[in-house]
């Protein structure tokens, strides 16, 4: 028997970077891959776009002082009650570079960088010394409308910036939803298992098994007047199978485990061991079908879109655009070019992300990376 | 083997009875049925008066509730009887199908068959010029296509060579000449219509098959039986084919039984965009006419090759490995 020399020791336990928690690790092996990391930029960058769209491109100053008073009316771009009334009765929307000064010479403005609107054609003289919008084929990308102009004449470019939103968050919500019932029914199939686990493998098969357009598409057809939120619950309610498999898969294996049986021989009660215990080493494998599901709910979306079933007219989304374009393929190719580009970007970028925390999260990939 | 072949095929019946009953209630449960809708596109001087939709509804059962309805159905397709398809003239169902099912088998298939000729060698090829500069670039432009959206690809293409370049057809199958052309004429035609559609059937599956087997290569050759079989003096290329791809087929067998259901389910958005009159289009036209019995039909036959295909992977799995059995 040989005994360690306790300076030796010490050695040893320093030779390595301290070893931290499972979600530092995988967060440090996530940050090596280049690739990964770039994708979760662009991810965040197009957050801020989602977020921030109405002071990017609008045609509401992001602030205003108007008879001695501050308003915010871009806030009208996220809900339109939020652009106050005072500024709506004055007549202001469409006018405000013009109208302002007119009925009040103190007032002051700032506006969004770019001046144009996703839901209206902007008219000669609206913006000094900015020409109305072109419509139709003539509405080539130029200097004003950067990305072109649809066939009413709306700015392209501010229809794809407010239509990041519909993307961005079709993306989150679907999936959060489709999270919270796929970790549930996961969880308490692998939790529990006997019967259990076979009454829900069987819904998780049948879910599985219906094509999901025939679902999605009668859920739209019930609930016929379709806001954006409803999509995103439809799309949530049915993609949820891939996280339950997985989730279920994980709970199978880390019931097994030493720290699950402590749990349970100090009295701890089912959810907590579950949702406390269980979950929490569970999460982050559960995380790669949730990130993969997120491009595919923003393929559902734009492609929904592209049928006719997406959320209704108004509402800019990148899909609607490439409808747009497919009608008019043969002269207005900016109308598929860059939604198309912006689709594509996106869930490369969702995928990216998803193979990073896969290839993180893995053990044997991690063992072999060391 | 057979007690398991049929649990499973039981359960199978059992899924397939509850996904039917599912989808029945969803598609009953849609605003409109065929008759209202049908309706709905035709002039008002051919309206249905109230009676007479009174009439059509008991006549086609549609006065029933939809539990009862559902297990009309159901009595009927066990005797072999798929139905009638209202909004098209009461044409049965079957012959509907049976109808779309070679456009969209042109696709598939051809699809498929590209995919393996093309996914083997470019995978085996990413294998052996592993961490090259010619490899790495194939590999990102695969990743990159794997990501791109099927729908996307087709319009990008639609514009580059229907628009700019005006080489091939915008859409449909065929010419509207189709029927003057010769023999040779009519297959240039088609060949023509189905380039495009092909191209993007194929590019994903193939960018996933290829990173599949390059994956699964990559496992294999760092295994002892690989530097034992390179030891003795085997030529590379018969390490590669004999000793290495060989014991990847496991994982690639299965995934053959997987893709059955996609042979015959089309594309949706796809076959919209190219006017394909394939499943996928009647599918969704079935659903925007509320025709009820060729949805089902059609669920029906998806969801038990969906079930079937992994029946037969699960089976496959067993059969080209020795080590799995079914006790």
């Amino acid at each position: 028997m040989s005994t360690v020399d306790p300076t030796q020791q010490t050695e040893i336990l320093n030779a390595g970077p301290p070893s931290g928690g499972f979600w530092s690790e995988t967060w440090r092996n996530f940050r090596r891959r280049k690739l990964a990391m770039i994708a979760l930029g662009f991810v965040i960058v197009l957050c801020l776009i989602a977020l921030f769209a109405p002071v990017i491109v609008g045609t509401k100053p992001i602030v205003c002082k108007f008879k001695g008073r501050i308003y915010f009316p871009c806030m009208g771009y996220y809900v339109r009650s939020w652009e106050n009334p005072v500024l709506r009765n004055a007549r202001l929307p469409h006018h405000y570079p013009t109208r302002l000064k007119q009925l009040d010479p103190e007032s002051w403005a700032i506006y969004p960088l770019v001046y144009q609107d996703p839901y209206w054609r902007v008219r000669a003289d609206e913006w000094p010394g900015q020409p109305e919008n072109p419509w139709g084929v003539r509405g080539a990308p130029n200097r004003w409308n950067w990305f072109g102009t649809d066939q009413q004449g709306f700015d392209v470019f501010a229809q794809m910036v407010h239509g990041t939103q519909i993307a961005m968050s079709v993306g989150f919500v679907s999936m959060s939803i489709a999270a919270v019932i796929g970790i549930t029914i996961g969880a308490l199939a692998g939790y529990f298992g006997g019967w259990i686990d076979m009454v829900l493998s069987r819904l998780i098969e049948l879910v599985m098994c219906i094509p999901s357009l025939v679902l999605i598409l009668a859920l739209v057809a019930i609930m016929d007047n379709i806001s954006n939120l409803h999509l995103m619950a439809v799309i949530g309610i049915t993609s949820w199978t891939s996280i339950a498999r997985l989730a279920r898969a994980e709970f199978l294996k880390l019931k097994q485990m030493e720290f699950v049986t402590a749990a349970r021989a100090i009295g701890a009660s089912g959810p907590r061991i579950i949702f406390l215990h269980v979950l929490r080493n569970a999460l982050a494998p559960v995380l790669v079908p949730i990130t993969f599901g997120v491009a595919a709910a923003i393929l559902i979306e734009s492609g929904l879109s592209y049928l006719g079933f997406g959320a209704s007219p108004p509402n800019p989304s990148w899909g609607t655009l490439l409808k747009m374009g497919r009608s008019a393929i043969e002269q207005m190719w900016w109308l598929i070019f860059f939604p198309g580009l912006a689709i594509f970007l996106t869930v490369l970028a969702y995928n990216l992300i998803g193979e990073g925390l896969q290839e993180a999260t893995d053990p044997r990939l991690r063992q072999s990376a060391h | 083997m057979f007690n398991y072949l049929t649990r499973r095929v039981l359960l199978g019946l059992l899924t397939l009875l509850l996904i039917t009953f599912v989808v029945y209630a969803l598609i009953r449960h849609m605003p409109g049925t065929p008759l209202t809708l049908d309706q709905a596109n035709m002039d008002p001087s051919k309206m249905l008066s109230p009676a007479e939709i009174e009439r059509m509804n008991k006549q086609y059962g549609l006065d029933k509730p939809w539990y009862e309805a559902y297990f009309v159905w159901l009595s009927n397709v066990v005797r072999g009887d798929l139905g009638k398809s209202i909004p098209q003239n009461n044409r049965p169902v079957v012959r509907l199908i049976l109808d779309r099912m070679p456009a969209t088998l042109v696709l598939s298939v051809t699809s498929l068959v590209l995919t393996y000729l093309l996914s083997i060698p470019i995978g085996l090829w990413a294998t052996v010029r592993s961490g090259t500069f010619a490899e790495r670039s194939v590999s990102t432009i695969l990743y990159m296509l794997y990501s791109l959206p099927a729908f996307v690809a087709a319009l990008y293409l639609q514009l580059l060579f229907y628009s700019k370049l005006g080489w091939l057809p915008l859409f449909g199958m065929m010419s509207d000449n189709y029927e003057t052309l010769s023999t040779a004429g009519r297959a240039w035609d088609i060949f023509q219509h189905a380039l495009l559609p092909i191209v993007c059937f194929t590019y994903g599956s193939l960018a996933y098959y290829s990173r599949f087997i390059r994956a699964n290569m990559q496992e294999v050759i760092r295994q002892d039986f690989i530097r034992t079989a390179k030891a003795k003096g085997v030529p590379g290329w018969s390490v590669i084919w004999h000793h290495a791809f060989r014991n990847t087929l496991i994982p690639l067998v299965t995934l053959i039984g997987l893709t059955l259901p996609s042979l015959l389910s089309g594309a949706v958005i796809l076959e919209q965009i190219f006017a394909w009159p394939g499943m996928g289009r009647l599918f969704f036209e079935a659903i925007g006419q509320r025709d009820y019995d060729t949805v089902m039909g059609l669920v029906l036959m998806f969801s038990a090759l969906t079930l079937l295909g992994q029946l037969l992977a699960d089976v496959l799995y067993a059969v080209v490995d020795p080590r799995v059995s079914y006790q």
